[in-house]
């Protein structure tokens, strides 16, 4: 393997008195895949919004390039190359473009570049046929694949996803399946949440397996 | 009977044929009244937003206060400010008793905590991965509180409608730090007040007809944006 993108080390989080992840380590690798299965409650999503900075940890530490710092001092810098995507995306109410080109203003680009950046990234998800209509009144696979290209529009290092492919249809999992190969061919770090391995089958390389506050390797390819 | 014929009458009269004297008053009660709402709407809906996502002891405590102080009376908070702006209280040198500017600051404490309360009601009520989605797209928190007050800005005008409501039918702080000085501090309700009390009804009737004609107004206007926050959501 080539060297991390990031470590987390000694990720501890409790909540109400209750111990919900005891000294967790996740090391990202640019390219690979992480599939993160548990019970319902275990501490999955929290583990992801810790990662992605939305949450704050009791405890935890990140390793860049070798250099270990403490997540509170790291977390900024770290958080622009970390994208989370929820489980049942959140649509700005506005249309599919703008919703796409929301993470664009924060960036460097002008108006120029991110209108095509937009759309080459509507033509890459194949959303350009409903561009114009309003976010929030599309179907839930749809809505997915529109929060995908918000995310892979940033062109983020890491990409988290919550329960991708949660209550959706086998076409819409087919297409979410395709978007996911491309991202990590294009060298993006996936960590997903999933009760259901065989989803992504072929894509994953490890899968550890969130019990008793810890990480626990199930199998590795 | 026929005196309040006639008397209502001479009140439509007097709004139809542009009584100066009367839509004067009027334009000054909405002159005030939508500086006081304007000035405190963006301070009051960030007091909302850092109660609604910010995680700092006693926001319970806070929230009691500020849903206690909607009840207020005017009048209490007229003799307050009376106190402190008169020539022997603490700020009775900027001289600012009897004038407007301590109308529109008199209005803006009326309608802060109404502001407050129901800016942070339609917030809370705002599904938190709105905020956590800008932040993970990269908006600085600034922008993101932006994209959530967006997120509800139906409910957000509906706090606003509301704490006009409240402030341009007060009369407690305009008749007592106001004075009712005809041209400069005399508006709808003081003028109200007076008219009736010299027995002059006609113009008491006629701004009091602007003011229920306000008050449907902002009741269709509330209920519209009700009807249509259920819909989006």
């Amino acid at each position: 393997m080539n060297e991390p993108l990031l470590v987390f080390r000694e990720i501890e989080k409790s909540f109400s008195g209750s111990q919900i992840l005891c000294g967790v380590d996740l090391s990202l690798y640019p390219g690979k895949c992480i599939l993160l299965s548990g019970k319902n409650g275990v501490g999955k999503t929290t583990l992801l919004k810790i990662i992605a900075g939305l949450e704050i940890p009791d405890l935890a530490k990140i390793e860049i390039s070798g250099k270990t710092n403490c997540w509170k001092k790291a977390v900024r810098s770290v958080r622009k190359e970390i994208i989370y995507l929820h489980q049942h995306p959140i649509m700005f109410s506005s249309t599919v473009e703008s919703n796409v080109a929301y993470g664009l203003r924060f960036t460097s680009l002008n108006r120029k570049q991110r209108r095509e950046s937009v759309e080459e990234a509507l033509e890459w998800t194949g959303l350009t046929d409903v561009a114009k209509k309003q976010a929030e009144t599309l179907s839930g696979g749809v809505q997915q694949r529109v929060a995908f290209t918000r995310a892979w529009i940033l062109k983020p290092k890491v990409l988290l996803l919550d329960e991708p492919m949660a209550n959706m249809d086998h076409e819409s999992r087919e297409q979410t399946y395709q978007l996911l190969v491309r991202m990590k061919l294009a060298g993006m770090s996936l960590v997903i949440t999933s009760h259901f391995m065989q989803y992504f089958e072929g894509i994953v390389d490890q899968h550890f397996q969130l019990k008793n506050g810890a990480l626990e390797l199930k199998s590795k390819s | 009977m026929n005196g309040l014929l006639l008397t209502t009458q001479q009140a439509l009269q007097l709004l139809f044929t542009g009584d100066s004297e009367l839509w004067s008053i009027v334009l000054l009660s909405f002159s005030v009244s939508l500086k006081a709402i304007l000035l405190t709407t963006p301070f009051a809906f960030l007091v909302s937003f850092a109660l609604s996502h910010g995680k700092f002891p006693g926001i319970r405590i806070i929230l009691a206060i500020f849903n206690s102080l909607l009840s207020v009376p005017t009048v209490v908070i007229g003799l307050f400010l009376y106190v402190l702006l008169t020539r022997q209280g603490p700020f009775g040198d900027l001289r600012l008793l009897f004038t407007q500017t301590a109308m529109i600051i008199g209005q803006m404490i009326l309608c802060f905590p109404t502001l407050v309360a129901l800016g942070y009601a339609a917030i809370q009520a705002a599904d938190r991965r709105v905020w956590e989605t800008a932040r993970t797209l990269g908006a600085p928190p600034w922008f993101s509180m932006l994209t959530v007050f967006f997120e509800v800005r139906f409910a957000l005008l509906a706090a606003v409608l509301t704490g006009f409501g409240r402030i341009i039918s007060e009369i407690g702080i305009s008749m007592m730090i106001g004075g009712n000085i005809l041209g400069y501090t005399r508006n709808i309700t003081t003028a109200i007040a007076m008219e009736t009390s010299k027995g002059e009804f006609a113009q008491g009737i006629a701004l009091g007809l602007v003011l229920l004609l306000l008050s449907f107004l902002l009741t269709a206007l509330l209920s519209y944006l009700q009807g249509h926050k259920e819909f989006t959501t």
